[in-house]
């Protein structure tokens, strides 16, 4: 594990952003997330790592609600966002998701024009009141998903159209165009070539002065590369969370080491 | 007789079976590796039997009525048959067919019933050789297969080969089928091309083809241009299509998206039902409830209904399409990959505007193909618009009148007197042309458009 570029980030100044207690997720009778306890920090970049099935996605997914809309799941427990309880009665999960973006481990636009594909959330949310407004909506976004320069002599083009990488940024930019302060990336660059990934892994790093970051990978170099902090799961449990640096130099739990080191995965 | 025969063939198939694989295993048991397992060589020697004993009795069924016919026929004493009409000798020889199964009519003369007995003894004759033959083809062929078997021999090769052929021969029976109805069709819409111009036909906007046959018959002069019947069609497709596509739409995406599971598990097996009722049920329904309905409804507004209207029998065709036009929508809006929904859905989209921005959207190709197909089934329905539009050929474009149909006239040409030099007959076929014509063409656009939404998330 010596070839990890880990970069030493202090965050740990930052608030609290998210703030998971005694989380429990079911699929019907398979209890998929046992009693998780996590806080993640503003403007961090936080990487879930463990072996496949481990729970990552779906603790993810209720971060954003998306599990409400798989009808056997079931969350239970206590997920706030700056301190307000997003199972709350009042809390509307249409409103709660453009705040929370989420990118998808493939790549997945609509197929409409790439115009189309970003203005679509700030249409549905109404946050551009004229045609100019929404231009500048879209330019910004594509901006920030760092692919304005590839897309902006072709925005009526279909979205469908451009390759895997920029069809991943442009999903990213799609989810920024809703305004949200935490994106959630479920393996984002798992279906990318490496050069790809790397533009990607880049765009993350530059995301992280404005967004909450939670980034689900099964690479560990790339958890390195991307994250300040680390959180490990392992069969439906939190095993370990903490500075990036310190999970993959000095893991205290035996699973984490040996996940690490290659032996369980 | 026959059916001893089968049974031969039947025993003769699984002896041979038994037979090769047993002597393949044995082989193999004596330590040879075999090319093709046991089971193949049983299969080979069964095959080998099945195909052309089956292929031989049963063209020996069907030449041996026609054989002993012709004998019998040829056999009459001198003179008897002399000076009868064809129709007059078949007479003759369902006579003689009566008295030799025991049917007898008064006091036939004697030579039929001598012609009886004969007849009798020559299908003994017959019945007797078949068994004679199938046993005899049965054995030679299964000592053949039974010397073939060695370790060397390729069954497995062998047994494609049969099997393969045997699916080529049906694959070219539905082929030569449709050619064969197409050239049936061709020929005589040709044949009533040389008595009607094309040009009448095609451009005509009058349609009455109900002309003689026989000199006494009272009946119009004849016109045949088909452009009334095919915008009665035309009116009555629309006002199904118009009816379907909204409703069937509309069920689709309820139930794919918004109902619950205990609906959507209730409602899909009751559409099913609907696909299952048979159109001649929609044409009474047409009939005894729609049409009345529209009547009493047009009588209390004040506009003038005819008894039989496009609406009334386009409606019901409507309702008969929705089952059809809902699953083809149903398999479309599934189609499209949960990511796309995800995605929509993870951007804060409620259902609704996930459903019609996104999965409608991308389902569009699917439905539309889907929508096609149900217009080329309403252009081709026949029972409902028999039983509920009209006869006459209204050249009209309003759905409360009568209008009539190119299947309908079909059926009405082709009902009562028929004689194939009679343009009144040969209409009919070249209404059935036209009607094929129009059919193949939206159903390959529906294909086409099918395959390319297939294709576009793979
Ligand atoms: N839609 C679902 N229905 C039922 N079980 C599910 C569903 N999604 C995930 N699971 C189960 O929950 C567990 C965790 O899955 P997931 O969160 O996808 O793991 P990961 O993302 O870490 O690979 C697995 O055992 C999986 O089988
Ligand atoms: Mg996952």
């Amino acid at each position: 594990m010596d070839d990890l570029r880990t970069v030493s980030k202090d965050v740990d100044a930052n608030n609290t952003k998210i703030s998971a207690k005694n989380v429990q997720v079911y699929y019907g009778d398979t209890h998929a997330i046992k009693d998780v306890n996590v806080e993640i920090k503003e403007r961090t970049v936080t990487a879930f790592i463990g072996p496949s099935g481990c729970g990552k996605s779906t603790f993810l997914r209720s971060i954003n609600r998306m599990n409400d809309t798989i009808d056997i799941c079931r969350v239970e427990g206590d997920i706030r966002i700056d301190g307000k309880d997003i199972y709350d009665r009042d809390v509307d999960p249409v409103q709660l998701r453009a705040r929370v973006g989420m990118v998808f481990q493939k790549p997945n636009p609509f197929p409409k024009s790439i115009y189309d594909n970003i203005a679509y959330g700030p249409k549905i949310h109404g946050l551009a009141k004229t045609k100019a407004e929404m231009d500048e909506i879209v330019e910004k976004s594509l901006r920030r998903g760092a692919i304005w320069n590839e897309v902006k002599d072709r925005l009526h083009a279909p979205g469908t159209g451009l390759s895997g990488g920029q069809q991943q940024r442009l999903c990213i930019a799609r989810a920024i165009a809703t305004e949200p302060d935490v994106l959630l990336m479920d393996e984002p660059c798992s279906a990318l070539d490496p050069i790809a990934t790397s533009q990607v892994e880049e765009l993350i790093d530059q995301l992280r002065e404005s967004y909450t970051v939670v980034i689900v990978t099964h690479s560990m170099q790339q958890a390195a590369r991307v994250s300040q902090k680390t959180a490990f799961f392992h069969l439906g449990n939190l095993v370990e969370y903490g500075n990036t640096d310190d999970i993959f130099t000095n893991p205290k739990d035996p699973r984490t080491e040996s996940y690490i080191s290659g032996r369980i995965g | 007789m026959t059916t001893l025969a089968f049974a031969i063939l039947l025993a003769a198939c699984m002896v041979a079976y038994a037979l090769n694989r047993r002597a393949a295993t044995g082989i193999r048991d004596g330590g040879q590796r075999l090319h093709s397992v046991s089971g193949y060589h049983g299969l080979f020697a069964l095959l080998m039997i099945l195909v052309p004993v089956l292929v031989v009795i049963l063209l020996w069924l069907v030449l041996q009525g026609t054989v002993v016919n012709t004998l019998i026929m040829s056999s009459l004493p001198d003179g008897t048959l002399d000076g009868l009409g064809a129709g007059q000798v078949d007479l003759i020889l369902a006579e003689i067919q009566s008295i030799a199964s025991g049917r007898v009519f008064g006091e036939p003369e004697p030579w039929k019933v001598a012609a009886a007995e004969r007849f009798s003894g020559m299908l003994q004759t017959a019945s007797l050789g078949l068994v004679l033959v199938t046993a005899l083809l049965c054995l030679g062929i299964m000592v053949f297969a039974r010397s073939k078997v060695s370790a060397e021999f390729r069954a497995r090769q062998g047994v494609e080969k049969i099997v393969s052929g045997l699916m080529i021969f049906c694959s070219v029976v539905a082929i030569f089928t449709t050619i064969g109805i197409v050239a049936s069709l061709a020929f005589e819409t040709i044949k009533f091309l040389r008595l009607v111009p094309l040009t009448e036909f095609l451009f005509g906007t009058s349609w009455e083809p109900q002309i003689p046959i026989r000199a006494d018959q009272i009946a119009s002069t004849g016109a045949f241009g088909w452009i009334p019947v095919i915008v009665g069609t035309i009116v009555i497709t629309i006002v199904a299509i118009v009816i379907a596509i909204p409703i069937g739409l509309l069920s689709a995406i309820y139930l794919n998206e918004f109902a619950p599971k205990t609906v959507r598990s209730v409602c899909k097996p009751v559409l099913e039902v609907l696909a299952g009722v048979p159109t001649v049920v929609y044409g009474f329904f047409a009939i005894l409830v729609v049409a009345p309905a529209i009547r009493t409804l047009g009588a209390q507004l004040g506009i003038p209904v005819a008894p039989n209207t496009a609406l009334a029998a386009g409606g019901v065709m409507g309702i008969m399409l929705v089952p059809f036009i809902s699953s083809f929508a149903d398999d479309a809006l599934s189609a499209v990959p949960r990511a796309l929904r995800d995605g929509a859905l993870a951007l804060g989209a409620t259902r609704a505007e996930t459903v019609m921005n996104v999965l409608f959207p991308a389902a569009i190709p699917g439905i539309v193909g889907g929508v096609l197909l149900a217009v080329s089934r309403a252009i081709g329905e026949t029972m409902i618009v028999v039983m509920a539009a009209g006869l006459m050929a209204n050249l009209t474009l309003n759905p409360l009148e009568s209008v009539t149909t190119v299947t309908v006239q079909i059926v009405t040409l082709l009902i009562g007197d028929t004689s194939f030099d009679n343009p009144k007959t040969l209409a009919a076929f070249a209404l059935g042309m036209m009607l094929f014509i129009v059919t193949l063409i939206i159903n390959i656009f529906a294909l086409r458009i099918v395959r390319k939404y297939r294709e576009a998330y793979d």
